[in-house]
C-alpha cells in the first residue's frame, strides 16, 4: 500500500456535494418535471369511508367530460396485490368493499390533471357502511368485525423468551410497569409520491419513472404484478425529494398508472397531492408497548418483558407489513446498549380499517429506544438515582464486545459509555443540574433528557430490498474520466458525492472527475436500493472494492509501460507514477487511451478496457452504530408549550466518509424526532376518518421549532470494508426518547412521566393541573 | 356540483416572469405554480402541498416572497414574478447559492429553490440579520431533510460576506 492510500484525500473530508449545483439552480428533474408528448394524467376517486360495501359505481358523467380518456374500476383492472407472508387480497382498485379512507376506487385518465380531477368529482359511488375496526385491542378479538372476512384481525403473533426469564423476573427485588404508546406518524418527504409510465411500442418495453428508494425492487414488483419479463421493464428513478422509508414501498397507484400506459399506448403520469399522501403514504408508529421491568436496588436491570400491540392498517404492504416490521425491530433492539440478560417478548399485530403502515426512518428503532430509555429513566426516578448513573450501571462495557443480546444480535464494538460521558461533558452536566435546580426555584421548568441508542445498520435484510450486498460498476472512460453506477436509490443522502469520494481515493483522481449514476435499471447493476442505512456501508464497500480492482489493473498497466515493478507505482493526482519520481509517470487519461484504443501496448493477457463490476457483501449480518442524544427543554406549564433550549448528539457510525453529510443527516433526523415527540400525529376520528389531511393539521417542525444542535463524532470502526457503519436512522431513533425524557424531567415536580408520543400541549396543561 | 359537460374558458394573460413577458392562454383557475411549471417550463418552483404551508412554491412577486400555489396565474398579471431561475446566474451559482453548497444547506433539494428565494429577499431587506431573524424569515418554508441548521448557517454566512 502506498503512502497516498494511507492518507486518503477525499474519504473522511468535508467534500461539498456534487449534486448541489443542479438542485440549487432549480434544474434538477423530479418526477413531476417529467413531460412527454401526448402524456395523459391520472386522478383517483378514493374511498371516503373507513369500511363499506360498494353498492354501485356510476362513471357515466365522468366519461362525458371532454378530455377524459378512460374511467376505470376494478372490473377494468382486475389486479390484486398479495403479500405472500400474510395473504390477504388488496385489489389495486377496490372490489366490492373498501377498507380504509383513501383506498383507491376509480381511476380517471384525462388530457390533464385539472380535467381528470373534474371528472373524478362526477363519479358516483354508493356505499353501504360497515362498522369500522379502529381500536387495536378490540381488533384482537375480531371486534367489531373482521377487516378481511377470511382471516382473523390478529394476523401475527410471536412469543420469544430467554430461558430462565420467569425465575429471574420473579427473583428481582424491584419491579415497574409502564405502557408506552406511539401514535401514527408518517415520513412526509417534501416531494409527494408519483409515477409516470411510457410504453415504447417499437421495442415492446415499458419505461416507468417512479419516486422510489429501490429501482430494482420496484421493477421486480411491477413486472411480477403485470406479468412482464423484467428485461421489458425499465425503471428510472429521477431526482427524489426525500423518501424516509415511505418511498421504499410499492403502492397500488403504480400498477394502475403502468397498466393505463400499456393499454392506452400513451405516457401516463400521476403525482399525488399532499392530502393523498397523508391518507396513503405508509403510516407508521401505531403501537403500544406494555412493559414490565425487574431490577435491583442499585438500578441494574435484570429482566424486561414487553407485550407489543401493533396496528398495520387494512393491508400489509408487499414485502413489509409495517406493524410486524416495527414491532420486530423495536423488540429486537429492546435491550439497546444495556446488558439485560433476560427478556420476554410477545408481539400481536392486527388489521384495522386505517391506512396501511410501513417503514418510516428508523422503523421500530425510535419506539424501541423510547422504551428502553423510558425504562431506565423510570428506574432512576423510582430509586432517586441520576439517570446517567442508571445508564452507567447497565451499559455494555468496552470489554464485552462482541456482545450477544438476549434477542440474538451480535453487537460489534461501539462506544456506549464513552458517548454518554462525552455528551455530559459537552453540556457540563453537573453545572447544568445545579442550574436546573435554581431555575426550578424561580418557577422555570427545565428538563434534561438522555437517549442512548444502538442503531443496527447495513443488515442482510431491510425494507428496501432484501439482499445482503451491493454492486458497483466502475469504468474509466477512454478519456480518463470515471463513471460509476450503483443500484442504490438516494433521496437526498448525497451518494453522488460519497461514492465518488471513495472511488476517487482508490484511483488517485479528483472527486469531480467521478460521475456516479443511479436510479436507472437499464444502466445500474442489480442492487437493493437505499433503506435500512445500508448504502454507505454496503454500497460504500462496493465502491471501495471496485476502485481497488480497477486500481490494480491501472497499476499493472502502468508498471508494464513504465518498465517498473508494480510495487513502485503510485496513483496520485490523476497520474500513475514511479513513487518519488514524478517524471516517470503516465496520466490516467493516457493509460485509458491505451487500454481502449492502443491495445497492442497492453501487457500479455490483459483484456482491453478499464471496467469492473464488483459485488460486495459485508462479513457480518449487521453493524451497530451507537450514540446518545441529550436534550434540554423548557416547558411552559401554563400553555403546555415545549421549547428545546439545547441539543447535543454524540454519534458513532464508525469511519466517516463525509462528516458534513453525516451531520446533515443527524440534524434532519433530530428535527423529525422533535416532530415525532411534540407535533406530528395522524388522527382518526371515531368513524375512521383521517382528520389530519393537510399540513395545517399534521404539523411539521419549522426553523423556529428546531434548536441549534451540537454534534461530536466518535469513530469505532466496523469490520466492513472501510470500517463504515450506517447512520441514516440513528438520529430519529435517539431524538424522540431524548425529548420524552426531558419533558418528564422538567415536569417531575408534578409527578409526570411521559410514555405517550407525541406530547401535546393540552396534555401537559392537564398533567400540570392534576399534579399541582 | 359542476355542470356535466363543461366548456373550458381560457383567458389571455401577460405574465412578466424573470424579466420576460409571456402571453399565455390560461384557465382562470390555474394556479400560478402550475403555469410557471407546466406552461413556462420553470420547474425550479416546486409544489409540496398546494395548501399554502410548505413554502416550496415560493416565488417573488414584486420582490416579495409569495406562495405561487395560493395565487391564480391571472392574478399575477401586472406584477413582476421572479422564480429561482431568475435568481440564478447564467453560469455557476449566485453567492447565496454558493453559500448553500458550502454549508451543506440542502439534501434532497426539493425545498431548496423556495429557501433560496425566501433568503434572497431577506438579505436584500436585511443585509445583516441575526440568527433569530433568519429562522423567523424561513419559518414558512418547510425542510424535511436538513433540520434547518445548515440552511441558517448558509444564510448567515452569505450575509457576513455581503453576498446574496
Ligand atoms: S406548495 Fe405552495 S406552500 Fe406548499
Ligand atoms: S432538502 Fe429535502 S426538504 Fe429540504
Amino acid at each position: 500500500m502506498t503512502a497516498e492510500m494511507l492518507k486518503p484525500r477525499f474519504t473522511g473530508a468535508r467534500v461539498t456535494r456534487i449534486e448541489d449545483a443542479r438542485l440549487l439552480r432549480g434544474q434538477a428533474r423530479y418526477l413531476d418535471d417529467i413531460a412527454a408528448p401526448g402524456m395523459l394524467e391520472m386522478a383517483f376517486v378514493r374511498s371516503n369511508r373507513a369500511a363499506a360495501r360498494i353498492l354501485s359505481i356510476d362513471t357515466s358523467a365522468a366519461l362525458r367530460v371532454p378530455g377524459v380518456k378512460a374511467v376505470w374500476t376494478f372490473a377494468d383492472i382486475p389486479i390484486t396485490l398479495v403479500n405472500s407472508a400474510y395473504p390477504v387480497q388488496q385489489p389495486v382498485l377496490a372490489r366490492d368493499e373498501v377498507r380504509h379512507v383513501g383506498e383507491l376506487v376509480v381511476a380517471v385518465i384525462a388530457e390533464d390533471r385539472y380535467t381528470a380531477e373534474d371528472a373524478a368529482e362526477l363519479v358516483q359511488v354508493k356505499y353501504d357502511p360497515l362498522p369500522p375496526v379502529l381500536d387495536t385491542r378490540a381488533a384482537m378479538t375480531d371486534e367489531p368485525r373482521r377487516v378481511h372476512a377470511d382471516r382473523p384481525n390478529r394476523f401475527y403473533h410471536k412469543v420469544q423468551e430467554t430461558d430462565g426469564f420467569q425465575q429471574a423476573f420473579a427473583g428481582a427485588p424491584r419491579k415497574l410497569k409502564l405502557t408506552f404508546t406511539t401514535h401514527r406518524q408518517t415520513g412526509v418527504p417534501l416531494e409527494t409520491r408519483g409515477c409516470a409510465a411510457m410504453p415504447d411500442p417499437a421495442s415492446g418495453r415499458l419505461t416507468v419513472y417512479a419516486t422510489h428508494q429501490s429501482p430494482h425492487n420496484f421493477r421486480a414488483q411491477l413486472a411480477r404484478v403485470l406479468g412482464l419479463p423484467e428485461n421489458l421493464v425499465r425503471v428510472v428513478v429521477p431526482e427524489v425529494g426525500g423518501g424516509f422509508g415511505i418511498k421504499a414501498m410499492f403502492y397500488p397507484e403504480y400498477v394502475v398508472v403502468a397498466e393505463a400506459a400499456r393499454r392506452l399506448g400513451r405516457p401516463v403520469k400521476w403525482v399525488s397531492d399532499r392530502t393523498e399522501c397523508l391518507l396513503t403514504d405508509a403510516h407508521a408508529r401505531d403501537a403500544v408497548h406494555e412493559v414490565e421491568v425487574a431490577f435491583t436496588e442499585d438500578g441494574r436491570i435484570v429482566a424486561l418483558r414487553d407485550h407489543v400491540l401493533g396496528d398495520t392498517g387494512a393491508y400489509p404492504f408487499l414485502g413489509f407489513a409495517g406493524a410486524v416490521g416495527e414491532a420486530g425491530w423495536a423488540t429486537d433492539m429492546l435491550t439497546g446498549p444495556y446488558k439485560i440478560p433476560y427478556v420476554s417478548i410477545t408481539i400481536d399485530c392486527v388489521f384495522s380499517n386505517k391506512a396501511p403502515t410501513g417503514p418510516y426512518r428508523g422503523v421500530g428503532g425510535p419506539i424501541g429506544a423510547q422504551v428502553h430509555e423510558g425504562v431506565v429513566d423510570a428506574i432512576a426516578r423510582e430509586l432517586q438515582m441520576d439517570p446517567a448513573d442508571v445508564r452507567r450501571v447497565n451499559f455494555i462495557g468496552p470489554d464485552d464486545f462482541p456482545y450477544e443480546t438476549p434477542t440474538g444480535n451480535v453487537y460489534d464494538p461501539g462506544s456506549y459509555r464513552e458517548s454518554l460521558e462525552r455528551a455530559l461533558a459537552l453540556v457540563d452536566y453537573e453545572r447544568l443540574r445545579r442550574q436546573q435546580a435554581e431555575w426550578r426555584k424561580q418557577g422555570r421548568y427545565v428538563g434534561i433528557g438522555l437517549c442512548s441508542f444502538v442503531e443496527p445498520s447495513a443488515f442482510a435484510e431491510s425494507e428496501a430490498g432484501s439482499i445482503p450486498y451491493e454492486a458497483a460498476s466502475v469504468r474509466i472512460e477512454p478519456n480518463g474520466t470515471v463513471t460509476a453506477s450503483f443500484g442504490l436509490g438516494p433521496t437526498g443522502q448525497g451518494h453522488e458525492t460519497t461514492m465518488a469520494q471513495l472511488i476517487a481515493d482508490q484511483l488517485g483522481v479528483d472527486v469531480k472527475d467521478v460521475v456516479v449514476l443511479h436510479g436507472d435499471t437499464d444502466s445500474a447493476p442489480f442492487g437493493g436500493g437505499t433503506g435500512g442505512s445500508r448504502s454507505g456501508t454496503i454500497g460504500g464497500g462496493a465502491a471501495v472494492r471496485a476502485g481497488q480492482e480497477l486500481r490494480t489493473k491501472l497499476v499493472k498497466l502502468a508498471a508494464h509501460l513504465l518498465e517498473a515493478s508494480e510495487e513502485d507505482i503510485e496513483l496520485t493526482e490523476g497520474k500513475a507514477q514511479v513513487a518519488g519520481v514524478p517524471a516517470r509517470g503516465l496520466s490516467i487519461r493516457e493509460l485509458a487511451r491505451i487500454a481502449y484504443t492502443d491495445v497492442g501496448r497492453l501487457p500479455e493477457g490483459m483484456t482491453p478496457g478499464l471496467e469492473v463490476l464488483v459485488r460486495y457483501r459485508p462479513p457480518m449480518a449487521a453493524t451497530y452504530s451507537n450514540g446518545i442524544h441529550l436534550a434540554v427543554v423548557e416547558v411552559d406549564v401554563k400553555t403546555g408549550f415545549v421549547r428545546v433550549l439545547d441539543y447535543v448528539v454524540v454519534n458513532d457510525c464508525g469511519k466517516l466518509i463525509n462528516p458534513m453529510i453525516v451531520e446533515g443527516q443527524i440534524h434532519g433526523g433530530v428535527a423529525q424526532g422533535i416532530g415525532s415527540a411534540l407535533l406530528e400525529e395522524l388522527r382518526y376520528d371515531g368513524n375512521g376518518q383521517l382528520v389530519t389531511t393537510s399540513l395545517m393539521d399534521y404539523l411539521l417542525p419549522s426553523s423556529t421549532d428546531v434548536p441549534r444542535m451540537r454534534i461530536e463524532h466518535l469513530e469505532t470502526p466496523s469490520a466492513a470494508e472501510g470500517g463504515f457503519k450506517g447512520m441514516g436512522e440513528g438520529s430519529l431513533i435517539g431524538a424522540p426518547g431524548a425529548i420524552a425524557n426531558a419533558v418528564s424531567d422538567a415536569l417531575a415536580p408534578f409527578g409526570v412521566f411521559v410514555t405517550d408520543l407525541p406530547i401535546r400541549p393540552e396534555q401537559i396543561v392537564r398533567w400540570v393541573r392534576q399534579g399541582a | 356540483m359542476m355542470s356535466e359537460v363543461q366548456t373550458k374558458t381560457t383567458v389571455r394573460v401577460r405574465l412578466n416572469v424573470n424579466g420576460a413577458v409571456h402571453e399565455l392562454d390560461v384557465e382562470p383557475r390555474w394556479l400560478l405554480s402550475d403555469v410557471l411549471r407546466h406552461q413556462l417550463g420553470l420547474t425550479g418552483t416546486h409544489v409540496g402541498c398546494e395548501q399554502g404551508v410548505c413554502g416550496a412554491c415560493t416565488v417573488l412577486v414584486d420582490g416579495k416572497p409569495e406562495r405561487s400555489c395560493l395565487m391564480f396565474a391571472v392574478q399575477a398579471e401586472g406584477h413582476e414574478v421572479t422564480t429561482i431561475e431568475g435568481l440564478t446566474p447564467a453560469d455557476g451559482l449566485s453567492p447565496l447559492q454558493e453559500a448553500f453548497q458550502e454549508h451543506h444547506a440542502l439534501q434532497c433539494g426539493f425545498c431548496t429553490p423556495g429557501m433560496v428565494v425566501t433568503a434572497a429577499a431577506l438579505l436584500r431587506d436585511r443585509p445583516n440579520p441575526t440568527e433569530e431573524e433568519v429562522r423567523e424569515a424561513l419559518s414558512g418554508n418547510v425542510c424535511r431533510c436538513t433540520g434547518y441548521q445548515f440552511i441558517v448557517d448558509a444564510v448567515l454566512a452569505a450575509a457576513k460576506e455581503g453576498r446574496s
